[in-house]
């Protein structure tokens, strides 16, 4: 594999151009691009990166007189003290949320392979402004209630890194240990992303497990609607998973394989992921188009084990609209 | 300062796609409407502010040089403003110092942006490629790398006022909001959902783009331009009495930029607030001797990105308390036959968002309704730039 691009090879489209008509009239368009390269300076802000890249530490710039402390040190001098010069300080690596942080589910095409993904302002301990920084949390899927404003966080730094503002990201304290905790300079790949915090459900009920019956039915209608559909087949292209899904009304099973939808009951020999929903109703509303598998993760009715596993669910999401789509 | 008036207004249809015309073709013709509408030729206008927000939209870096000699103003002065979201609005308080300075007599601001002529050629669609563009606005050395977008960040903002106010901004209602900005823009033939109806229910049951905001409780991409033409007294007053209009008087006029760096206090930005808006109302209230807005003030045109951000900037410029937002609706601030006239073009969700030219739209639409209601006052607001940084209020009067 060749190295990585400024811009992805892939998004650059061939030279062209195409007549477009509106009414009766012929309207032309070429194909263009406005794209500029450069070898940015990080001036002084180089210290901050490098620390981050370098000693996995993080930066503050502290006023000398009115002891205000900026994190990132963001500028050279203190615009609050006559410009008084800003002296680099390390700081601590916990701290709170600023706010709670927005989830991005739907990025454009530069950070669709990250999402979902949330971008928010951790206080450091002795911080009086917020450091911008993606969070991310262990513990499966992240929700707009994973993190609040006041959620205790500290920042983890990524093995590889760049002296980029990714190379580093915030977690939850409480999902850490003791040892994590006092750690300076914690990496990614020390963290445990492999016990995901499963939601319980209760024991079905023979009405539930009848409820659930009816659902897979549905399922299996669809699966058999997307074998016919180009569309549906465009979507799941490329695409090898096993999902268990836990349901109120018992277990089943999603396979996605050779441009092929499978539903069936029972448990799975091998799952690469899991979803948890109290009610298997969703997956009708998800059919008829009243909820997306999307909205329900947002509002907590859907769980996933695997934040990753987000593109899976964005990716079936698409099926029922491709189905109707190719009807018409 | 000498008084400045509104003397002609003019704006193209509001589309999701021009793909009959440039933004030479739109800005000319929002130039000829507005001509049209204060009955003057273009030689005697003295000067063109240009609102354009983003060089990349328009894939130019002075996207304005080509327009000068096209609308007509060969030889005279003209300079491009662009703060964001709000560039409209900024760009018709230069129009207004312009003229109020004492400078000139009579200035055009002109405000036009092309959007989805970007294109990800990956999906076959604009909106990933125009959210893409927007997103070199954010700051470039710290957050654009973490996928810093338009709406998440306003959403960052919104999100804090909900940490502060939980009870406030409730779904049921910035749905109704929804629907009442779609009812309105069915009076606005330029609006861009023109003949579409969206209930609350459709609102509320929309996909989230981004939580806590709702595809219908979004403002739209537009392609269009928008005039207005300031005059000073004198010429104002010729100018109207010609066409047979009123003058509307520009009477306040406020701005504030806020830090781009969230902080514990005013030093840098408070999350859960929208001070730009606070205190560029304040200022343009106090200018117009403005005491209490809910009581006199009857048209407002606010720039609505989003509608929870609506609301809150409702709030910020005093129409209903920090926290009590939803009495928007709930106490019927701003619901048909309440004492509020809240964008009645339709607003930036349902009449259009052609970011350097939707403040324009928003003046358009606002004289638009003083001079046919026969209404005393209205403000117009412009918001723009990474979490609600900046922040424009333009008071206008009609006088009996």
């Amino acid at each position: 594999m060749g190295k990585e691009k400024v811009i992805p090879l892939h998004m650059i489209p061939d030279v062209g151009s195409e007549v477009v008509e509106v009414g009766n009239e012929r309207f032309l368009q070429t194909n263009e691009a406005m794209f500029t390269f450069y070898k940015r300076t990080k001036g002084e802000h180089s210290p901050f990166f490098l620390a981050l890249k370098e000693r996995r530490i993080i930066l503050g710039g502290r006023c000398p007189e009115c002891k205000l402390v900026r994190v990132p040190p963001f500028e050279l001098y203190c615009p609050e003290c006559n410009f008084a010069e800003l002296e680099l300080i390390e700081m601590p690596d916990t701290g709170v949320m600023n706010s709670t942080p927005p989830i991005t589910y739907f990025a454009h095409s530069l950070f669709q392979h990250q999402v979902p993904f949330g971008r928010g302002r951790v206080m450091l301990d002795g911080a009086d402004t917020g450091l911008p920084i993606h969070v991310y949390t262990t513990k499966g899927v992240l929700t707009p209630r994973t993190f609040k404003k006041g959620t205790p966080v500290k920042i983890v730094f990524r093995d590889n890194r760049l002296g980029k503002p990714t190379d580093i990201f915030a977690v939850p304290l409480s999902e850490l240990k003791a040892a994590q905790r006092k750690k300076k300079g914690l990496l990614e790949s020390e963290l445990d992303w492999a016990t995901p915090k499963e939601p319980r459900l209760p024991k079905p009920t023979k009405k539930a497990k009848e409820a659930l019956r009816s659902v897979i039915d549905q399922l299996q209608d669809l699966a058999a609607r997307a074998a016919k559909s180009p569309r549906a087949q465009n979507d799941l292209a490329g695409w090898k998973r096993t999902v268990q899904v836990k349901t109120g009304g018992g277990p089943f099973f999603i396979e996605i394989a050779r441009k092929r939808l499978k539903f069936q009951a029972g448990t799975a020999k091998k799952a690469d992921f899991v979803m948890v929903v109290k009610d298997p109703k969703l997956f009708k509303d998800w059919i008829n188009f009243k909820e997306s598998l999307t909205n329900a993760i947002i509002a907590e009715k859907l769980w996933i084990s695997k934040n990753v596993e987000f593109i899976t669910v964005f990716k079936l999401d698409r099926i029922p609209r491709s189905i109707r789509r190719s009807k018409s | 300062m000498r008084e400045v008036a509104i003397v002609g207004a003019g704006i193209t249809t509001c589309k999701g796609r021009w793909v009959e015309r440039t933004y030479y073709g739109l800005s000319q013709m929002a130039v000829k409407a507005a001509l049209e509408d204060a009955c003057i030729p273009v030689k005697d206008v003295d000067a063109v502010v240009y609102g354009i927000y983003n060089d990349i939209f328009e894939l130019s870096a002075i996207p304005e040089h080509p327009l000068q000699g096209i609308v007509g103003m060969a030889n005279k002065p003209g300079l491009r403003v662009t703060t964001g979201g709000a560039t409209g609005a900024y760009a018709m308080l230069t129009g207004y110092s312009l003229i109020a300075s004492g400078l000139y007599d009579v200035v055009m601001c002109l405000g036009v942006e092309k959007a989805t002529d970007c294109f990800d050629f990956t999906s076959q669609t604009s909106t990933p490629e125009v959210i893409k563009t927007i997103g070199w606005s954010g700051d470039t050395f710290y957050e654009r790398e973490l996928g810093w977008t338009a709406s998440d960040s306003y959403a960052e903002v919104v999100l804090a006022y909900m940490d502060e106010y939980p009870e406030d901004l409730e779904d049921g209602v910035s749905a109704k909001i929804s629907e009442i900005l779609c009812e309105q823009a069915q009076n606005n033939p330029y609006a861009q959902r023109y003949g579409e109806r969206v209930t609350a229910e459709m609102a509320m049951n929309s996909r989230y783009v981004v939580y806590p905001f709702k595809l219908l409780e979004t403002c739209v991409y537009t392609e269009g331009a928008g005039a207005v033409i300031f005059a000073c007294k004198d010429k104002a007053k010729a100018i109207c009495k010609n066409a047979g209009v009123p003058p509307i008087w520009v009477t306040g006029l406020g701005a504030s930029n806020e830090h781009h760096v969230a902080g514990k206090d005013l030093r840098h930005k408070l999350m859960h607030r929208i001070m730009s808006d606070h205190l560029a109302a304040q200022a343009a209230y106090k200018m117009a001797g403005i005491k209490d807005p809910l009581k006199e003030i009857q048209v407002i045109e606010l720039h609505d990105a989003f509608i929870k951000q609506l609301q809150i900037t409702m709030a910020e410029m005093g129409f209903t308390e920090l926290g009590r937002s939803d009495n928007l609706v709930k106490e019927g601030l701003m619901v048909p036959g309440g004492p509020l006239l809240v964008n009645p073009s339709g607003g930036l969700t349902y009449g259009g968002h052609f970011v350097g030219g939707s403040n324009m739209f928003s003046c358009w639409s606002a004289r638009r309704e003083l001079i046919n209601r026969g209404l005393h006052r209205g403000l117009i607001h412009g918001t723009g730039s990474t979490i609600a940084q900046f922040g424009c209020v333009m008071i206008i009067e009609r006088r009996s």
